[in-house]
């Protein structure tokens, strides 16, 4: 496993934003999801891999991803996870919310203390 | 928008990703299994790509996965499996739990099953009795038609019910058939009025002469009650249009199941009724019990216009035009959109103008005021009877229900001190609280679902047995309790409830254990803890309920021994009654009267009848008589009714009631011989204060020319009613010398047995007229037990909860003392190495479970002395503060006490020094 540079650890409760970011992209099996977010994030997050399985199956659970057993690269049998439209709504409204909460946080941090 | 669709979305999947990891969990297993070695083997592949050697690239792969078994167990959470898997871990361990001490969860599942039992028996009775409503369509709509008047009404002739009430008003239900027809015409605030008029009659079934009860009911009366039949027709408008009209019948479930086995060929068979033949059109349905009352049936229902033909009354027979006597019970349903205050107001004002324009009210007579009531039951005329003692009785078993419980949690307690260690290793491996406290329910509701399993079995193998307890010996119509949904959901609800009583106190104790602590302690710790004082609690909380039973059971079996050695005035045994009705169309007035004087004849010459009499009134049956009795130069009183009887010649030898002074009836006295009566020593007290009333006269009719009656006699005094009252004031007359007088209770001496007796009987009977039926044969014996039916149910359902109380109570203190000396062993041993003689040790157990019991017997003495006050009503014989009860309820709570600590005390005493020190 390359070593990056500087690694964050995972902000709590993103990990569910990421796998639906990272099937978004195109049906995926766990340790895809896994390949997808380390390679777009350029390898700085640090995912804990024994949460990952059950965040995907707690998202299957409520019918915001679809699995379904087909060939791996490796012509080994692997379940694959892909975005339903429910999934789809939810992607772009906990990014929304996300994108809200960023500028946010943002601004509160950047404030200044005012002068009397 | 998108939140709701978000929202939906997933309620929709949840339950089917549940259902489908739950159907195919063995798939989700090997799934799981094959996924996370998927990734393994993927990540190995790309570290040793990365230039790990295969074995490190192996470990480190499992290494960054972490614990599958964690892993698969979070998946699992996450389709919400857990919970269940954990209700599931907790069910088998409970089952194992309960299975390792088969005593103790057989004496707590069987405790529980008589307490839910007795509960759910008692229940379904009060359901049936206090709450079911009419089993027809909308019945919360329906609304009789009652009125009260004033005591000075205009209504001055009744037959059916009414209640005098406070301050001499009167509460009716009934009304005249013409006042029927003009508010029926008047009334627009409720929908069409029916009306009807319960009342047994004779009827010859298939040849089979029998009593039945018959409801004459308005051409409209399953129309609006919106009853179908199930076979056949109902009872149309066309039926009632014409007085004297309409000859046809509509059978009862149960009376079409009786005689015609249900058979469909029973429409167009003809029946006899009161001598009228009828043609039977249809059957009601199966549960339809009329609009008088929720508990029976009448057997059949005719059109009203039948009155005259099959049950004439009144001077022309009819009562269809009769004004003057009210006997129509009236119902209807409320329409939409009128309040009840609303139809009240209109109706009240429309029965003033309908008695108007059919009586004309006397000077000072006033008239009546119309009030609705409800008609979901009917007229509610078993709950003044039935409402107190059933109330006392759900009290009653209530208490049991608690008391097991409380034997339960008890019988927990002590176990879960024993498996204090097992909590303590548990907690210290790092199981959660909240997760022993939920085990420790799981137990306890799995054992209140046995005993509510068994208790439902017992209500269900019991359930005709109140029913029967409440019937009389000779009537087969007897109350059916059915045991429904309701039932079973109310027993469901016990259960749960009495789960969660008993078990959570053991299971907060238990949760409270610290870890450390007792692991550390061990049994050698001989100070007497804190830790027995919630069992000791519980034990005097069960005497106390005990006793409270007890004493209760006490007052009620001692005021059956008091009703049976009350003195009724006759000689009770070798009576045989029954009852001979002749209807009165082919027996007018003064026919009735020779036909009952020739049955009488032909019976007293049956071979083995020493004497026999009939009588208007039997008596201790609840029945009564009375006429005006205005004795010659006594003052007169305003209200001058005395108890009456009209009887046979034979009366007094019959029923060996003693003649105190004068002449008995005799020979001399006939239909028109000088009209002669004989009063009892009561009514020669309170009427005639001026001398020798024999040879006096008096009337009993109003009017002027009313005969004068001569006294001939006086008897002893006899109770009359029942067997509470004292003997009232009577009179008595030769029923020979009476105009009119239907029918007639026969009283028969004889020393044969009942069943030779019978068949000569309805010989006689039958030789004389073969449509007359034997009506309610039974014994005076018989006839005085029912009168106390009440009563001895009571006294047998009190006594047998009493006895289970005291059986829970016996156990509850065995445990608690069983429980204190084994943890006390040590303690014992060096008393007893000390010098302590064994018998000192056997007193000290018995002494510490006296105290028990006397402090339990005493909280359960106040208890019963403020709460016997309540039942007072029900108790004869007695004060509600019987000593005798209390004391004895006492006693047998000590003895209780004492016999039931004795084995553990036995035990202590003889515990071996050496062993009890060495004991760990």
């Amino acid at each position: 496993m390359p070593e990056p540079e500087k690694q964050m650890e995972l902000l709590q409760g993103t990990l569910d934003l990421l796998i639906l970011k990272a099937v978004s992209l195109g049906p995926l099996h766990g340790y895809g999801v896994l390949l997808r977010i380390q390679q777009i994030s350029g390898q700085t997050l640090v995912i804990q891999q024994g949460s990952l399985y059950p965040a995907l199956y707690r998202l299957e659970h409520q019918g915001v991803i679809a699995s379904e057993w087909g060939e791996s690269d490796n012509n080994r049998k692997a379940k694959f996870y892909s975005l339903t439209v429910a999934g789809k709504l939810r992607l772009s409204e906990e990014t929304e919310k996300w994108n809200r909460m960023s500028v946010l946080m943002g601004t509160i941090l950047l404030a200044q203390p005012e002068e009397a | 928008m998108k939140r709701l669709r978000l929202v939906l979305a997933r309620l929709t999947a949840q339950p089917g990703s549940w259902f489908r990891a739950m159907t195919h969990r063995s798939k989700l297993e090997s799934d799981m299994e094959a996924e996370l070695a998927n990734h393994i083997e993927l990540l190995t592949a790309d570290l040793i790509r990365a230039g790990q050697t295969p074995a490190e690239a192996r470990r480190n792969a499992a290494l960054s996965l972490g614990s599958p078994v964690a892993a698969k167990d979070a998946m699992r959470q996450s389709l919400g499996l857990r919970l269940w898997d954990d209700l599931a871990a907790d069910l088998r361990y409970g089952a194992r739990i309960l299975l390792r001490s088969p005593g103790f969860t057989a004496i707590a599942v069987l405790s529980l099953a008589l307490a839910i039992g007795a509960n759910t028996t008692i229940f379904s009775l009060a359901k049936q009795v206090l709450y079911d409503r009419l089993a027809v369509p909308n019945p919360g709509n329906l609304r009789m038609l009652h009125w009260v008047g004033d005591g000075k009404e205009v209504v001055s002739s009744m037959w059916g019910d009414f209640d005098p009430g406070v301050n001499g008003t009167t509460n009716s239900s009934v009304f005249s058939y013409p006042v029927y027809l003009q508010l029926r015409a008047a009334n627009q605030s409720l929908q069409d009025l029916l009306a009807f008029k319960e009342d047994s009659m004779n009827a010859t079934v298939r040849g089979n002469a029998k009593r039945v009860n018959a409801a004459m009911v308005s051409g409209n009366y399953f129309a609006e009650l919106q009853v179908p039949a199930q076979l056949g027709r109902t009872i149309q408008p066309t039926d009632d249009a014409q007085p004297g009209q309409g000859a046809v019948a509509v059978l009862s479930d149960l009376l079409w199941q009786r005689d015609f086995d249900r058979s469909p060929n029973v429409l167009g068979q003809t029946l006899k009724l009161n001598q009228a033949i009828v043609t039977i059109v249809g059957v009601a349905p199966r549960g339809f019990t009329g609009a008088k009352n929720v508990q029976t049936s009448p057997d059949l229902f005719i059109p009203l216009s039948l009155q005259p033909v099959v049950s004439p009354k009144g001077q022309n027979q009819t009562l269809l035009d009769d004004s003057g006597l009210w006997w129509l019970n009236v119902e209807g349903r409320l329409k939409p959109g009128v309040s009840n205050e609303q139809a009240q107001a209109a109706l009240d004002v429309q029965l003033a103008a309908a008695i108007r324009a059919t009586i004309t009210p006397k000077a000072g007579q006033t008239l009546p005021h119309l009030v609705l009531q409800e008609g979901s039951r009917g007229l509610h005329s078993t709950d003044g009877t039935f409402r107190k003692p059933i109330y006392v009785l759900i009290t009653f078993t209530g208490l049991v229900l608690l008391l097991a419980c409380a034997n339960v949690a008890n019988l927990l307690l002590a176990r879960g001190a024993r498996r204090q260690r097992e909590m303590s290793v548990r907690l210290a491996m790092g199981a959660g609280r909240a997760r022993i406290v939920r085990q420790f329910l799981t137990e306890s509701l799995m054992m209140a679902a046995l005993g509510g399993s068994g208790g439902l079995l017992l209500a269900f193998l019991g359930r005709n047995i109140l029913p029967g307890l409440l019937a009389n010996a000779w009537d087969d119509n007897s109350l059916r309790v059915p045991f429904d949904w309701g039932v079973f959901a109310f027993t469901a609800g016990i259960t749960v409830v009495t789960g969660l009583l008993f078990g959570l106190a053991p299971a907060w104790v238990t949760g409270r254990t610290d870890a450390g602590r007792t692991l550390q302690e061990t049994s050698k710790t001989s100070s007497r803890r804190r830790k027995g004082f919630a069992g000791r609690a519980i034990v005097v909380f069960q005497v106390s309920l005990s006793t409270l039973l007890v004493v209760a059971a006490g007052l009620f079996l001692r005021t059956v021994v008091a009703l049976n050695s009350v003195d009724v005035g006759f000689e009770p045994d070798h009576l045989l009654l029954f009852d001979i009705s002749p209807p009165a169309k082919r027996y007018p007035a003064g026919q009735d009267v020779l036909l009952q004087a020739r049955i009488e004849r032909a019976i007293a010459a049956i071979p083995g009848v020493e004497h026999v009499s009939p009588g208007w009134v039997p008596y201790m049956a609840s029945s009564m008589s009375n006429a005006t009795f205005d004795p010659e130069g006594e003052p007169r009183r305003p209200k001058s009714a005395e108890d009456m009887n009209a009887v046979g010649n034979d009366f007094f030898a019959t029923m060996h009631i003693r003649m105190v002074a004068g002449r008995d009836f005799g020979p001399q006295d006939t239909a028109t011989s000088a009209k002669v009566a004989i009063i009892n020593q009561s009514l020669a007290r309170s009427r005639f204060l001026h001398g020798n009333p024999i040879g006096k006269r008096f009337q009993t009719d109003d009017g002027a020319n009313a005969p004068w009656i001569t006294i001939i006699g006086i008897c002893a005094d006899t109770r009359y009613m029942n067997l509470r009252d004292e003997p009232p004031p009577q009179f008595f007359l030769p029923f020979i010398q009476q105009k009119e007088i239907g029918t007639m209770v026969y009283q028969v001496r004889s020393q044969l047995p009942v069943d030779s007796l019978i068949p000569p009987l309805r010989r006689t009977v039958a030789a004389i007229d073969p449509d007359l039926p034997l009506v309610d044969i039974r014994t005076q014996q018989q006839q005085i037990d029912a009168n106390m039916q009440m009563e001895r149910t009571f006294a047998a359902l009190t006594a047998g909860f009493g006895l289970l109380a005291l059986c829970l109570a016996c156990v509850g203190i065995y445990g608690v003392m069983a429980y204190s000396v084994t943890n006390r062993t040590n303690e014992i041993g060096i008393r007893l190495a000390l010098g302590a003689l064994p018998k000192q040790v056997l007193a000290m157990i018995l002494r510490e479970a006296t105290w028990i019991s006397l402090a339990g017997i005493v909280v359960g003495l106040g208890a019963a002395l403020l709460l016997a006050r309540l039942v007072k009503s029900m108790l004869y014989g007695l004060q509600p503060t019987d000593p005798v009860s209390l004391i004895t309820g006492a006693a047998l709570l000590v003895v209780v006490g004492i016999g039931a600590s004795w084995l553990p005390a036995r035990r202590a005493a003889s515990i071996q020094p050496m062993e009890a020190l060495r004991h760990e």
